[in-house]
This record gives structure tokens, sequence and C-alpha cells, in this order.
């Protein structure tokens, strides 16, 4: 597991998973609380955190961890450093 | 984020750095991760409960955990009853039939134009302007319609009705302003009417959505999510309107702060008056004078709104009393202080005893100076104090007032307005007391107490009195106004307010009881008994006492119960049924249970002059 990765300690304390966790391990079909809801939310979180707009095709697959690893990476994220901040200046 | 920090002031470190972070963040990830933290605090420590309902045009489910977490940090133990999606007069008109499900404490409705009136964002296509005013005006009337289904299901829930924001998107905004049936005249009209409804009718309050949108630009929009699943805000956006939210609804619970506690010099005044003089004072239309000005603009106003103003400042006397009279320019005067503390003393220690002259708990205070020692030993020393300000900057002391939610209310009553001519009269009192025979003086203020039922009309004066009465309060209930209204409505039960007036003139509702069946039949249990801290050493509760036992009498009880329960402000009352002659008949270390059987007539204190009933 990569400490640094920003994008799997979201994913962590978005879904309450346990530290230990493999990425490959992340995927909708195995996390039970990733339902359409959390969809939503998650999508907004990633926009926020990253700092990114995802394409209406982009949006149906981000459904695992490889994923949305690629969608941000496609879009010149890189996930080892610390993510953006929300936050207004 | 300031407001928050003080919100959770007394929560454990981890679960304070988790909410901080998260809000600085505005992370859903850490969001979700604060909120576990919260709910593993022990109940007690998590706030009173509080059940709040929301019914929405838009969804509000996915919204669920920023709320949760927003209104857990108020701090509440907070019950989110999300109704469904677009089913708002269905929903209010049905849950009165939901047995066993308590009413809420608070009902919100957030509601924006996409759904309520999309034709107004294709006015050309939809008949414009008489098809538009036409929509309009049934719009308007289903608002109405919403507040009359409310009111007839469940009156006694506060009702917050959201103002309707500008559209996250739509085209020609230039158009839209150039006549009345345009988008922006129209959603003008659909919100004064909101604020019309709050005017008119009580218990009916804003929550103000679209002045938050026009402060948040657009970056609380997320249009894709919006399309998605018809959740229009951004990470940024769920965060800050939970917030907003959670603040909007927080007075029904958190009682505003009463006292302001301010230092004069590079405060109210550029400059420092033992050191330049009062001529060189900077204090007027010119910057930075205006700064200054604008902050005692500020104090000016929370003291019409019943906020206590307390100077304290570390100087001469006489000098600053001729800077007062002297420099045209201020605009406070003297006489807007409820206490001046100019003296030599340390700030801490003046701020107690003027707490104690005003009799209010040091909680009740909010403290400005611009010296990082004065603060820093008022953060020490009196620890319950709210520190307002964090530099020495006037312009960010401005900021902070500004911004502040300690001075937060729904409402501001009658005997709010009047809060400094008491603490005036109060002092006066006290002077003539001291000075004369105590009996002697009560008579000569020419007291008429008259007890009123708790009804509509005073329901937000009462609820008021139980969420801020600490002192003169045997039991403590913070009951909310939806609970009053239910015991008010009970017949067998007694609930009274007493209002008072003398020869200042009205002093408003100054005292509750509210006594509720027992088991035991013919029997009442005095739920709470409470005057307010300005209405203390003039007998009146001795008039209220006797109000409850005969109005108990007329209903044929037989036997009041009766407890003091202790806090940490109400050991002025241990002793108060003692006095009385009730009969101790039990209870614990921190809880004294009474009797009085059986139930006389009882008569009211000598001074109180007059006493008349508008009570049954």
């Amino acid at each position: 597991m990569d400490n640094n990765d920003a994008l799997l300690r979201l994913l962590r304390d978005f879904f309450n998973l346990p530290p230990d966790i493999r990425p490959e391990e992340i995927t909708q079909k195995k996390v039970g609380a990733w339902d359409s809801l959390a969809m939503v939310q998650l999508i907004a979180d990633l926009q926020g955190t990253f700092l990114v707009d995802f394409d209406l095709d982009e949006i149906g697959a981000l459904r695992c961890y490889e994923e949305i690893r690629g969608t941000l990476v496609k879009k010149g994220i890189s996930l080892t450093k610390t993510p953006v901040s929300n936050a207004q200046p | 984020m300031n407001s928050v920090r003080h919100w959770i002031a007394n929560h454990p470190e981890p679960q304070k750095e988790a909410i901080l972070e998260a809000i600085a963040s505005s992370s859903l990830a850490k969001i979700r991760y604060a909120l576990r933290l919260m709910e593993e605090l022990e109940p007690t420590r998590q706030g009173p409960a509080f059940r709040v309902e929301l019914l929405g045009t838009y969804s509000l489910e996915p919204l669920r955990p920023v709320l949760q977490l927003a209104l857990n940090c108020l701090p509440a133990r907070a019950e989110l009853r999300i109704g469904p999606l677009d089913a708002i007069e269905t929903h209010i008109s049905q849950a009165v039939d939901v047995a066993g499900q308590e009413l809420p404490d608070a009902r919100v409705v957030l509601w924006r134009a996409e759904e309520l009136l999309p034709e107004v964002l294709y006015p050309f296509s939809n008949g414009f302007p008489d098809g538009i005013t036409s929509r309009r005006d049934q719009l308007l009337g289903r608002i109405e319609g919403v507040v009359r289904l409310h009111q007839q299901s469940a009156r006694e829930v506060p009702l917050f009705l959201s103002t309707i924001p500008q559209p996250v998107n739509f085209s020609n905004p230039i158009l839209a302003a150039q006549h009345r049936a345009g988008l922006f005249s129209v959603l003008g009209a659909i919100n004064q009417k909101i604020y019309d409804l709050a005017t008119d009718n009580s218990g009916i309050y804003v929550v103000d959505v679209a002045a938050w949108a026009r402060g948040e630009g657009r970056s609380y929009e997320s249009v894709g999510l919006d399309f998605m699943a018809r959740q229009p805000f951004s990470a940024a956006g769920q965060v800050s309107v939970a917030l907003y939210l959670a603040r909007s609804l927080r007075p029904l619970i958190v009682p505003r702060k009463k006292a302001l506690a301010i230092d004069l010099d590079n405060t109210l005044w550029g400059g420092v008056l033992g050191e330049d003089g009062r001529e060189n004072l900077q204090i007027g239309p010119e910057f930075p004078g205006n700064v200054h000005l604008r902050i005692q603009r500020e104090l000016l106003e929370l003291k019409e709104k019943g906020i206590a103003l307390i100077l304290l400042s570390k100087n001469n006397e006489e000098e600053v009393e001729e800077a007062f009279s002297s420099l045209p320019q201020m605009i406070l005067k003297l006489d807007d202080f409820a206490a001046r503390m100019i003296n030599w003393k340390t700030k801490p220690e003046n701020l107690r005893e003027a707490a104690q002259e005003l009799r209010l708990g040091l909680d009740s205070f909010v403290f400005v100076d611009d010296s990082d020692y004065e603060r820093e030993q008022m953060r020490q020393l009196n620890p319950e104090v709210l520190i307002l300000n964090e530099d020495s900057d006037p312009l960010r002391t401005l900021n902070a007032l500004w911004e502040t939610d300690a001075f937060d209310s729904l409402f501001i009553t009658k005997e709010d307005r009047q809060r400094h001519h008491e603490y005036q009269i109060r002092q006066a009192r006290e002077v003539e007391a001291h000075q004369d025979d105590l009996g002697a003086f009560l008579k000569s203020l020419e007291m008429t107490a008259t007890v009123e039922a708790v009804a509509a009309p005073n329901l937000d004066r009462v609820a008021s009195l139980l969420a801020k009465t600490n002192q003169f309060n045997l039991t403590t209930r913070r009951h909310s106004r939806a609970e009053v209204a239910k015991f008010a409505e009970a017949t067998e039960s007694v609930v009274l307010a007493l209002r008072l007036r003398d020869k200042f003139g009205d002093q408003g509702i100054i005292g509750v009881a509210i006594a509720v069946p027992a088991q035991e039949k013919r029997t009442l249990v005095v739920d709470t008994f409470l005057v307010s801290c300005r209405a203390l050493g003039r007998g009146v509760e001795d008039a209220l006492w006797a109000a409850v036992v005969n109005c108990a009498h007329r209903k044929g009880i037989r036997k009041l119960e009766a407890e003091y329960v202790a806090t940490a402000k109400n050991e002025l009352v241990a002793d108060f049924y003692d006095k009385l002659g009730l009969h101790r008949v039990g209870g614990n270390g921190s809880i004294r249970r009474y009797e009085l059987t059986p139930v006389e007539p009882c008569s009211f204190p000598l001074w109180i002059s007059a006493m008349s009933y508008d009570h049954g």
C-alpha cells in the first residue's frame, strides 16, 4: 500500500475501509457502501479534491480504484502528492 | 470556520481536529471520517437531542452525511429526517398520521425555481409575460398553502422556508433583468412572499439560501451533479450550505450571548487616550477613524437588540468621560454601556464584577480587545468567555463582529429591545435598595403581575426564557417551543407565564411555570419554574408560585410535587421550595424532591399591589 496515494486515502476515508485494504479490492462491486447515492458524493469529492471536471463518459467509468486512478492520471493529476484543498482561499 | 471552532470548543481533541480539517478542506471523505468519530462520543457529550425534518424539491439524501455532521457540531444529537423527493405537501399532510413518530423540533423546506417554476427559465416558450405572471401567482398561492398545511398539522413546530436562489443555469441574464415577468423579478416576488410569511406568522422562519448562494458565487454549484442526481452542490457547496443551515437552526437550541465586553483604546477609537491625548484620537469619517466609527455603529445596533455593552478600559475615568462628551463624532455615549469598568484592575476581574452586577453568567459574555495580552489573560482566567477577535487590527475586529454567530437569534422580542433600559433600571434599583428599606422600596415600584396562559402570542418569549434562564431555574429543562406548545394544549396541565409591569413600564414576561399531571390522580408535578434574572430580588417568584398553587387548586388538584435539580448555575434557588414551606420528601446529591399537600389558595406578596388574570 502506498501511504502517499491521495486517491487511496480518499477512498478509505470515504467508505470507511480498513487501512490495509489493497487497491484492487476497492471496486463498486466489492464495497457495499458504494451505491448510487455514494457515487454522486464520491464524484463531487473527487472533483473538489483534485480540481477536475469529469466528462459524461468518464463518469460512467469510475467504478473502481484503478478506473478512477486512470481517469485522474489522464487529466494530469499526480496521486502521490497531497491533494489540493477544496477550500476557498 | 471560526463559528464551528467555538461550537465544538468542548469536544475532545481528535473529534475537533477531524471536524476542522474536514471543513477546511471541504473533503466529503474527511466529513464522513469526522462523522464516524463524532458518533463514538458518549451521547451526553453530543449535546441535546434535535430532530430536524428536511423536505426538498431537489435531492437531499446525498447531503445526509454533511448535514448530519454540521448539525452534530451545534452541538446536538441530531436526528435527520429527509422526506421523499418533491412531495412537500403530501408529506406534511401525512406526517401527522404517522403513529408513534414524534414531531420534529424543526421542519425545513428547501426548494428552488428549477422544480417550483421551471417555466421562468424559458419564459418565451411559456406565454411571457402573462403566462409567467399567472404561474408566479399560482406559486405564491402554493407557498401560502404549504404554510397553512403546516400550521394545521404541526403549528408548534418551527417551520423554516428557504428562499429561492438564482438557478444554477439559465441563458440570457441581461434580458432576464429587464421585465417584471423576467426571472429575477419573479424570484424577487417569490422571496418577498417568503419574507412576508415569516414576518406575519409566529413560528415561521426563513433559511435564506438565496442570500447564501449570492455570497458563495458560482463555486457552490455542480451542473453535472444536478443533471446526474438532481443534487446541485459541489463538495465545497455542500459543506457550506450544511453549515449555513445549521447556523440558521442553531438559535432554536443555543441561546445567543447576552453581553459584549469591549476595550476602548485602539478599538472604539484609534490611539491611546492617556498617551495621545483626546484631540489626537482617530474617530470620524476619514480612514482609519471610520473603521472605529463603524465598530461603534455595530455595537449600538447590538445594544438596541438587547445585548448588554460593557466598557472595560484601563484609563482614568474622568479622562474617558471627557473624551466621550467632547468628541463630536462618537456614536456611542457612555450611557449606552450597561456597565462601565474604567479603572486599573485586571480585565478578567472587572468582567467578573460586571457579570455579577448584571446577574449574567460568564458564558454569556463575548470579549473584544486589541491587546494580545488582555485576550490571553481573559482566555486563561475566564475561559467561559468567548474571545471574538484574534489580533489588534481594527478592520479584522470589525469583520469578526460582522461574521460572528454569537448574537444570532431568529427574532428580537419587545423585552429584548427594552433590555438596556432594564439594565439601567436595575442598577438604579440596586442603589436605591441599599439606601432605603427594601420592603418600602419594592412597594414603591408599583408592581402589577399578570398571569397569562401560554399560547401562540407569548410562545416565542416563553421558549426563549426556557432556553436562556440559568440562575432562577429550578430544573433547567430546555423544552423546545414545540414541547411547550404541547404542554400548554393539555387541559389538565398548568402552564403559566408571568408578566410584570412597574412604574418604569412594562417589563414583559419574566416568569414561566409548567406543571404536568403525575401518575397519581389529582396530582401535578412542577416540571419547570423559572424567573428571568432581570426580575430577581423583587419577590415576583412568590407571585408566580401563588399563581401556580391557585390555578392547581381551581382544577381540584390535591398534591403538588416539585423538585430542585442542581446545576452549576442555579445554587441561588437551592432552598426555594424549603422557603415556600414545601415538605422535602427525598432526592439524591443533585436532586431534591418536595411535596405540597393539601393545595390551598395562596396569597400574593404585599408589595405586588395588584394582580390580574388573563388565565381562566
